[in-house]
Parts: structure tokens; sequence; C-alpha cells
């Protein structure tokens, strides 16, 4: 699971009231080059969840070889029109802090109810059981 | 046409074994390619800028991979971990394609030149033509109990072959119309959903398009190729802007959604106008006709089979089944 999707995912048990940001508990992970797509981040952007974004990049760096690259600590990206004016490096950063960093086996930690979903092979395990529906 | 739905969950028939031969079948991978294409079509995204898309039963990733091909961004959900599993075999698969093409890459250049100058380039990206994008997310999950992510998240979402599996229940809990409910709030508005599902009868279709309608979406239920028994499909077509009213806001689509909600009898109605040719494209196979009112022959043997399967009282098939009956007053 990359961050991106971590930014989306927010666990619905049963007695859960916003349920977001999951707490992420690293067994491994894996770092992954990709190509920079600046069009489909820009178009991104303003939907993800910064502040939650930061946290997760804090939970997954002291578990990663190289040090991923450190993200201003405060942004504000709701703003389609301002985020064209970001420069080239930040938009190489946010790129790869959502697309190449995965967390391959650990676990999601629901903030409300302490719920832990586990993650295998890199993927989240979200069924709930017949008692959270 | 037998009906895996009613053997029971869908992360217990799709195993190990049936995930690798769903993939593996050549027939299958043709023939949800085609539909993929379709309901990409049927989504209308924003002038073809890449999309971050929800594929909800991604299965093994045939469907994402059409999405990929598109230039979008998915993250997709499936219930069986099997059908997981095969999709994260694709998607090393993909990474190893990739590693030996970057050893190669000087041989491509000219390729690439030509590329940039094309002007079909679907979106201008920072390495230029239409990219593949890279393979995307995969989550554990049941789409019938509502799906794990904040409000507002996609773009649009896609559903390939999946749907039919939530009109059953496998034990007491599982309360379909409920099941179908639980998914709603998770796209960004004015994002659409095109979800293509196999209904066992019209009333499945109702249920779903009804489902669609108590939860306050406008839209309706696409039938391509309504004659003919293999290549007919129907496609759910749904918009996420609460405030829709009147049939002008979709004018993308005009002919092609549904925005009654229920009708009299049917239900499901075919689209009026070809929704290829609304599309300013040339239509492809036959002609689509209007739906007729009664039900067919082959229907009603259909559905008195899928009857007598669960263990339901049905009548003997005779020579007058289907039969016409004379008019009276
Ligand atoms: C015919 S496959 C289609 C897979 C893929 N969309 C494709 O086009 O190849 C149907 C998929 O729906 C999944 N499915 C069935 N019920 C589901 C549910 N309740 N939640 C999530 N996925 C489900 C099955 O596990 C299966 O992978």
């Amino acid at each position: 699971m990359r961050l991106l999707t971590h930014n989306f995912l927010q666990s619905n048990v049963r007695g859960t009231e916003k349920g977001y940001p999951l707490n992420i508990e690293v067994t491994t992970i894996k770092y992954e080059e990709s190509p920079v797509d600046k069009e489909f981040l820009l178009n991104l952007l303003p939907k993800v969840n910064y502040n939650a974004l930061v946290a997760a990049v804090k939970q997954m760096s002291p578990h990663c070889e190289q040090p991923l690259p450190e993200l201003p600590e405060t942004m504000d990206v709701s703003n389609a029109e301002q985020n064209q004016n970001l420069d080239d490096a930040t938009i190489s950063n946010l790129h790869k802090v959502l697309f190449d960093v995965y967390l391959v086996e650990g676990w999601l930690i629901c903030p409300d109810t302490g719920r832990k979903f586990p993650v295998k092979e890199c993927i989240p395990n979200m069924i709930l059981h017949e008692d959270e529906i | 046409m037998s009906r895996p739905e009613l053997t029971g969950h869908a992360s217990l028939f799709y195993n190990e074994k049936e995930a690798r031969k769903y993939d593996s079948s050549s027939r299958m991978v043709g023939i949800q390619r085609e539909i993929t294409e379709r309901a990409i079509e049927l989504l209308k995204l924003p002038s073809n800028r890449p999309s971050f898309i929800l594929d909800v039963g991604c299965g093994s990733g045939l469907s994402g991979q059409v999405l990929e091909e598109h230039g979008h961004v998915w993250v997709g959900c499936d219930v069986s971990r099997d059908m997981l599993n095969m999709a994260n075999e694709r998607i090393e698969r993909k990474r190893e394609e990739a590693m030996g093409e970057g050893d190669s890459s000087e041989d491509d250049s000219d390729n690439d030149m030509n590329d940039n100058n094309d002007s079909n380039n679907d979106f201008n990206n920072s390495k230029g033509g239409t990219e593949e994008s890279s393979p995307g997310d995969l989550l554990h999950h049941d789409m019938g109990t509502g799906l794990p992510f904040r409000p507002a998240s996609f773009d649009a979402c896609i559903s390939i072959s999946a749907l039919q599996w939530l009109c059953y229940s496998n034990t007491k809990e599982q309360i379909p119309k409920k099941r179908l409910t639980a998914s709603s709030h998770h796209y960004t508005k004015g994002a659409r959903a095109v979800l293509q599902f196999y209904p066992e009868s019209s009333e499945h279709a109702i249920l779903i398009s009804e489902c669609a309608a108590k939860v306050g979406f406008a839209g309706g239920i696409v039938v391509d190729y309504p004659n003919s028994t293999k290549a007919k499909k129907h496609y759910l077509v749904l918009s996420f802007e609460r405030s829709y009213k009147a049939p002008q806001g979709l004018t993308g689509l005009e002919g092609a959604l549904l925005n009654e909600g229920r009708s009299g009898s049917g239900g499901v109605r075919v689209a009026d106008k070809d929704p290829r040719r609304a599309a300013g494209k040339k239509s492809r196979g036959p002609p689509r006709k209007k739906k007729g009112g009664g039900k067919t022959k082959e229907w009603i043997l259909h559905k008195k089979e899928t009857q007598r399967k669960k263990g339901k009282d049905t009548r003997k098939d005779t020579k007058f089944t289907g039969r016409k009956r004379p008019m009276r007053f």
C-alpha cells in the first residue's frame, strides 16, 4: 500500500467517529521509484489531507534505508490554482512520498477504536468481523 | 449460464484454483477488457485527464490493467484474497518487464521522439505520450459493508462483473438491499460511477437501480446489445451530484441515462439512443432496440430454471410456456 492510498483510507468499524487517519505500524516497507505524473498530482493534490500525509511520512521514515524527503510541516494544498505555482522539487518530493514508498508488512490502526488491520504483501485486510459492521 | 453467486460467498468461489483459471483465460481477459473500455467511455472523464479511480471487485486486476493503459491511477478492493494474490503476481510481472525495458531504453529513443510529435497524446505528462500508469494499490475488503475511504476520495468508480454478488445473501445477516446501498459516499462531487453487472433476472436489475435511487444518486441502467444473449451487458451509470435533478444536467450522456428512476413495469430500460453515437463515435455491433414490454420465452425458461435451482416450487415447462395469450375483452 502506498501513502497515496493511506491518505484516503478510513476505518469504518462500528463505533468509530472519524476513523482517520489510520496509524501505521511498520514491519517492512519498500521503496520503488516511479516517473512523476505532474498532471495527475496537481489534479489529486486538493483532495490530499496534508497533515495526515506528514504524519504518515514520520511513521514510515525511520524504517526507510534512505530517509524520505522532508516535507514542510504545514502547507495548504486545497487550492488547485495556487498549486500550479509549486516548484518542481516540491512536486517531486510529494510524488515520492505518495507513490514510491510502500507498506509491505505491518498494521494499520484505527485511531478511535484501536482496531488493528493487518497488512500482508502490501495488501491491507480491511474485512470487518460480523459484530463490527 | 451457471451462476457462481448461488454457490456461496465470493471469497470461497474465487479460491486459488478458480482465481488462476480466471486470470489466465484469454477469453476472460478479452471480455473484461472490452467491458472496461466501455465503462471508461461511459464515465466521460473530464478531457481524458489521468484520474484517481476506485475499482470495486477488482479481482486479479484485468479491469485495472485497462485503467493503467489509459493512464489512470486506481485503487482496487476485492473480497477474495486469492484474486488479490493474482493481482499481486501481475504487478510483479509488470515490474520485471519495466526493469527489462529500462536496460534497453536507448533502443526505443526514436519511438519516443515520434510519440512526442503525435497530436493524439492523451495528456502531456513529463514524459510525453500516453504513459501507462503504475500498478494500482489493492485492498482486501467486502464492498457490501461500506467502503473504507473518507468522503470524496475518488474522481470516479468502476465495478466490472462484481455487483451481482451483492444480490444474494449467504447468511441471515447479509441483506442484499443493505449491502447494495452500503457503498456510496466516496466520490468527488460530480464524479461518475459505472458498474457493469450480470443481473440474474429483471428483478435483480430493478433491485440494483432502486438501491441507487434510494441513496439519492441520479442515473440509470444502460443496456448494450439487449437482443443478444451473449453480448448483452448491463451498466449502472450513476452521477454523484446529490443536488442533481433535471435531465439537462446529463448533457454528455443524453439518452444513455435514465432519470425517471423507477419506470412502470420494466425498471430497466434500454438507452433510447445509441450511446456510442451520442458520443460521436461509430456504432459497432447490432443496433440497440427498445426492450419490449413482454417477457420472452427464453427469459421465462431461464427464470424457471434458476428458481428450480434455488429449490423453489416451479411449474413444469410445456409447449404453452411463454406463449402469447389471445387478447381478451
Ligand atoms: C468476475 S470477477 C471480476 C474481476 C475484475 N473486475 C475483472 O474485470 O476481471 C468478480 C469479482 O468480484 C469480487 N467480489 C464478489 N463479491 C464481492 C464483495 N462483496 N466485495 C468485493 N468484491 C467482491 C470477486 O471476488 C471477484 O474477484
